[in-house]
């Protein structure tokens, strides 16, 4: 079955070796935040601080627990999807994908039957800061919350939207939350609730069981809800329970939820913030108010946190982890279901969400300008500013081969597009830009437009000529490991660091 | 001077190399592919019909991850430094092998190599999955001129008995005297073969060995051809049957790409071998193979030098053309010493190599062993627009990509991925690292904690 809880995913880390149990006092004020990045650094085990300085409440701190290891990042969400072990990243993403085509509708549990509820507080009992909310990097606007899901109103699905969006808590009962326009959630908010003065109801879930988490990372289309994508990737429903203030639906086993409005006119401070770029992105700057209602959690809550910044480069943490083993393949499955000719769609390893890697046919001429301008005007829009298009027989998760292909097939004279034109929006988390070109933009966006690119690697050979005999390579592969060399590496072998299917 | 079995041991004693026996029913340059492929160790070949192999032996793992050796770390060593050296140590070490103006001393030494070996099909040597012939790659050659030896790289085909067709840039055969002779020295010190590859890819193999700093550091023995490293394993001398042969192959070792080569048809006259020799081999045309590896450090140690020597002062902290991209993109790492700089660095770069068409320029505090930093850099720190410079659409293609083989003109690109010199000081963004992010207190009780539960340090660079 798979872990249907954060607190069984953890475990079944544990059984894995693949958890550190911290029981001596660790403070929430940076140093469980650089314990997490020697942990990221280091490939090492996903830290769970069970003590935590100055902190009211019995709550635990976990350091970037979607984490998978750096030469196959998808290999503990794997496994809490009940996955056959060992699955190559391709073989991964079809049993992903395979899932996904099969959704699963929620099931609605009592609330005396949903974990989250063990403890509620709501009105004056209200008090944010008896989380330990770790402040995470050195010149941080202030401390974070920045894994976890936010449930939103969806006037087409009963179950809500489910995005993900950081969060800078102020008081014991204010947080700002950082809401882009051209994201969902902030759409609803800045083009429909805030014109009618009107707060949103949000929910802010932590500590859900991985299926959930995976399915706040993916793109799903307006209309469709994540919930029950979320059940397609468990192969079970997903147990939801109504909010204890408004009419939001929330994941019952989940370790915290803050439950609360997104208030129209109100704006505080947000950021700056060591986001997923890699650098500290500034400047400060307003964005709305969400007004927390009620908190409702488990006796003793394991709060997730992520160290962004540390998942790019040879880094992984949970935000890069989670775009390559669950943006990728809703991505993949997306684009094959609107049509195109797409094998696989995989962020790029060292800043996954700034270029994405497409290995795609190119079935007539115009294709893959088709593709780009699909994506980069639907789910591309804001973050992504490249994609990179290869052969479909090139294996976008083997970035070696990518960066060959660039190298030897995308020609600056004709494979690069879209270039010198600034018409398009980016968030203004990128470091390209000024300060004063992002401005304060009341929706969130940078003030300045940018460009969008995509890059043509594809070659002109006909399909299949590259490759080799598999077979030789395979008994090459054993004569390796028959003389002592690591099996990990290998990719055709039974029991190798991949599976051959 | 490392010899060749000398780096052999070293490499086993650092648990850099495995031996296998080799398998009748996988050719050596398939399980040579794989291991380089998995970043696995070098290989040696036990054989029990002809010489022993080694792979991988001038390679080394792949960048794409996070490692503890590096792709030249092996050939560090196999020039007599640290496994942990830097980059730039390897580059100069390279480079200090080449054309010294005159100051190398040579020392010569007695031939290694003293057993004669009836034919060269004796040697059994490697044959590949789509080879006619049985192959030789990562030979140096060694012709005499007036002016003294001459060094570049060979490989080629065993054909019979007494006869070899090989390749070897036409800057060598053109040097070839009336009689014809030329030498082929298998298993050379790393430093030899490096020599060969850094004189083919500058244009410099009518500088004779004597005036070159391997001269200083690698003892020379005669032989018909001309001066070869005395620790040779194998010594093939050879005489010149055909200057124009009537064949063709596909084959060609990666410094190719970007010197002239031609094709000799060669008559074997003496084959000599040490006692128990070991030869390596390149899985030629495969991902990460020697030859290529051999090709990109030489390129790079001669761009390195030249860009450094050319405006009075240096620049440039590093130049890097990884095999990981086949050499057909050049990454250099530079202080912006003003706005335009990088326009000349990147042109300058296209000046000295015909091999690539674009270059990725990082700031200077960017590592050369942080390759997952330069491959989020790219597209993180530059605008899409306006750091994505393409030059007019008036250039000759360069030579290693595959696109505009028709001889058609376009564009060259530089990608400028580090800060902009007139930016504000408050405009660069603060990297997210652990050195830079938590104060030295929070670092140092971090590491306490982390390490307390861990037996391996976790200090390592970022």
């Amino acid at each position: 079955m798979s872990a249907d809880s954060f607190r069984k995913y953890l475990r079944l880390l544990e059984d894995e070796d693949a958890l550190v149990s911290f029981a001596e006092s660790v403070s929430w004020d940076l140093e469980a935040s650089a314990v997490t990045t020697l942990a990221n650094r280091t490939d090492g085990e996903i830290p769970i601080f069970e003590s935590v300085e100055e902190t009211t409440i019995d709550a635990a701190l976990v350091g970037d627990p979607y984490r998978g290891p750096q030469c196959r990042p998808w290999e503990h969400l794997a496994r809490a999807f009940e996955l056959p072990p060992g699955l190559s990243g391709a073989a991964y993403y079809e049993a992903v994908i395979d899932r996904l085509r099969s959704p699963r509708e929620p099931r609605i549990v009592d609330r005396n039957a949903a974990p989250c509820k063990d403890v509620v507080h709501t009105g004056t009992d209200v008090d944010l800061l008896s989380i330990p909310w770790p402040y995470i990097h050195r010149g941080d606007g202030g401390r974070y919350s920045n894994l976890h899901t936010v449930v939103g109103p969806d006037p087409k699905t009963r179950w809500g939207h489910w995005s993900s969006h950081r969060m800078m808590i102020h008081d014991d009962d204010l947080a700002s939350l950082l809401f882009l326009a051209g994201e969902q959630a902030p759409n609803l908010y800045y083009y429909e609730y805030e014109p009618r003065e009107e707060p949103m109801p949000v929910a802010v879930v932590l500590g859900t069981e991985p299926a959930v988490q995976c399915s706040t990372e993916m793109w799903i289309p307006n209309g469709r809800s994540e919930a029950v994508f979320a059940g397609g990737l468990k192969d079970g429903p997903v147990d939801l329970v109504p909010c204890e203030t408004n009419d939001l639906y929330v994941p019952a086993t989940a370790e915290l939820v803050l439950e609360g409005r997104v208030l129209p006119n109100e704006r505080l401070d947000e950021g700056p913030f060591g986001d997923y770029f890699g650098y500290m992105n500034g400047p400060r700057r307003s964005m709305p108010v969400f007004a927390v209602d009620a908190i409702t959690r488990r006796g003793e809550p394991r709060v997730p946190f992520c160290v962004e910044g540390t998942g790019v480069g040879y880094g992984q943490n949970s935000s890069s982890t989670l775009q390559t083993a669950a943006a990728g393949p809703d991505a993949t499955l997306g684009l094959q279901a609107a049509g195109f000719d797409v094998a696989l769609a995989v962020p790029w390893r060292f800043t996954s969400q700034t270029v994405w890697v497409i290995a795609t046919d190119r079935p007539y001429p115009g294709y893959l300008h088709e593709l780009a301008n699909f994506i980069f005007t639907t789910w591309g829009m804001l973050h992504i500013d490249f994609f990179v298009f290869v052969d479909a027989d090139v294996d976008p998760l083997d970035p070696r081969t990518v960066l060959t292909a660039i190298a030897l097939e995308a020609d600056p004279d004709a494979d690069f597009h879209q270039f010198g034109v600034e018409r398009m929006p980016k968030v203004p988390l990128n470091i390209y830009q000024t300060p004063d070109e992002k401005g304060s933009a009341d929706v969130g966006t940078s003030k300045t437009k940018t460009a969008k690119a995509y890059i043509d690697a594809t070659s002109d050979r006909p399909a299949g000529v590259s490759g080799g005999d598999e077979e030789l390579r395979r008994r090459a592969q054993e004569l390796l490991v028959d003389a002592g060399v690591s099996s990990e590496a290998f990719d055709l072998l039974e029991w190798g660091g991949d599976r051959s299917r | 001077m490392i010899p060749f079995a000398q780096y052999l041991r070293g490499l086993a004693s650092d648990g850099d190399l495995v031996t296998i026996d080799e398998s009748a029913d996988v050719p050596p340059d398939v399980v040579a592919a794989e291991a380089l492929r998995a970043s696995g160790p070098a290989l040696r070949y036990r054989r029990a019909d002809g010489v022993d192999l080694a792979s991988g032996m001038f390679s080394g793992p792949d960048q794409m991850q996070r490692r503890e050796s590096k792709s030249w770390s092996r050939l560090a060593l196999g020039f007599g430094l640290s496994p942990d050296a830097s980059f730039v140590a390897v580059l100069d070490t390279i480079a200090g092998l080449g054309p010294s103006g005159g100051d190398a001393d040579p020392t010569y030494a007695g031939q290694t190599a003293s057993r004669t070996v009836d034919s060269v099909q004796d040697l059994n040597l490697p044959q590949g999955t789509e080879d006619v012939w049985p192959s030789l790659t990562l030979g140096v050659a060694s012709v005499s001129s007036s002016e003294g030896s001459h060094w570049a790289p060979i490989h080629g085909s065993v054909v019979s008995d007494d006869k070899l067709r090989v390749r070897t840039p036409t800057a060598l055969s053109s040097l070839l005297d009336d009689d014809g002779t030329l030498s082929i020295a298998l298993g050379v010190p790393p430093a030899a073969v490096a020599t060969a590859y850094l004189l083919a890819v500058t244009g410099c193999v009518d500088v004779p060995v004597q005036a070159c700093g391997v001269a200083d550091d690698v003892p020379l023995v005669p032989t018909n051809g001309g001066l070869v490293p005395s620790a040779t394993e194998i010594v093939v001398e050879t005489t010149v049957a055909d200057r124009h042969p009537d064949f063709q192959s596909d084959r060609r070792e990666a410094w190719e790409h970007g010197v002239a080569s031609t094709p000799l048809s060669l008559s074997v006259e003496r084959v000599i071998a040490t006692d128990d020799p070991v030869i390596p081999f390149s899985p030629v045309g495969r991902p990460l193979a020697d030859d290529l590896q051999l090709t990109g450090l030489a390129t790079a140690a001669m761009l390195y030098r030249r860009v450094n020597d050319y405006w009075g002062i240096s620049p440039i902290e590093w130049v890097l053309l990884p095999a990981e991209a086949e050499l057909g993109i050049c990454f250099v790492a530079t202080n912006i010493l003003y706005a335009g700089f990088e326009w000349q660095l990147a042109n300058l770069l296209f000046t000295f190599s015909s091999l690539f068409d674009t270059v990725i320029i990082v700031d200077e505090g960017v590592s050369p062993r942080d390759f997952g930093r330069v491959l989020g850099d790219i597209w993180v720190k530059a605008h899409p627009s306006r750091d994505w410079i393409f030059s007019e659409p008036s250039a000759p293609a360069a030579k290693r990509p595959r696109y505009r083989r028709d001889g058609t003109t376009g564009a060259r690109l530089y990608v400028n991925a580090a800060w902009d010199p007139r930016w504000e000081d408050s405009y660069i963004a603060p990297r997210v690292s652990f050195e830079r992010s938590f104060p030295v207190s929070v670092r140092d009780a971090a590491r306490k904690t982390w390490n307390d539960r861990h037996d391996a340090a976790a200090g390592d660079g970022d």
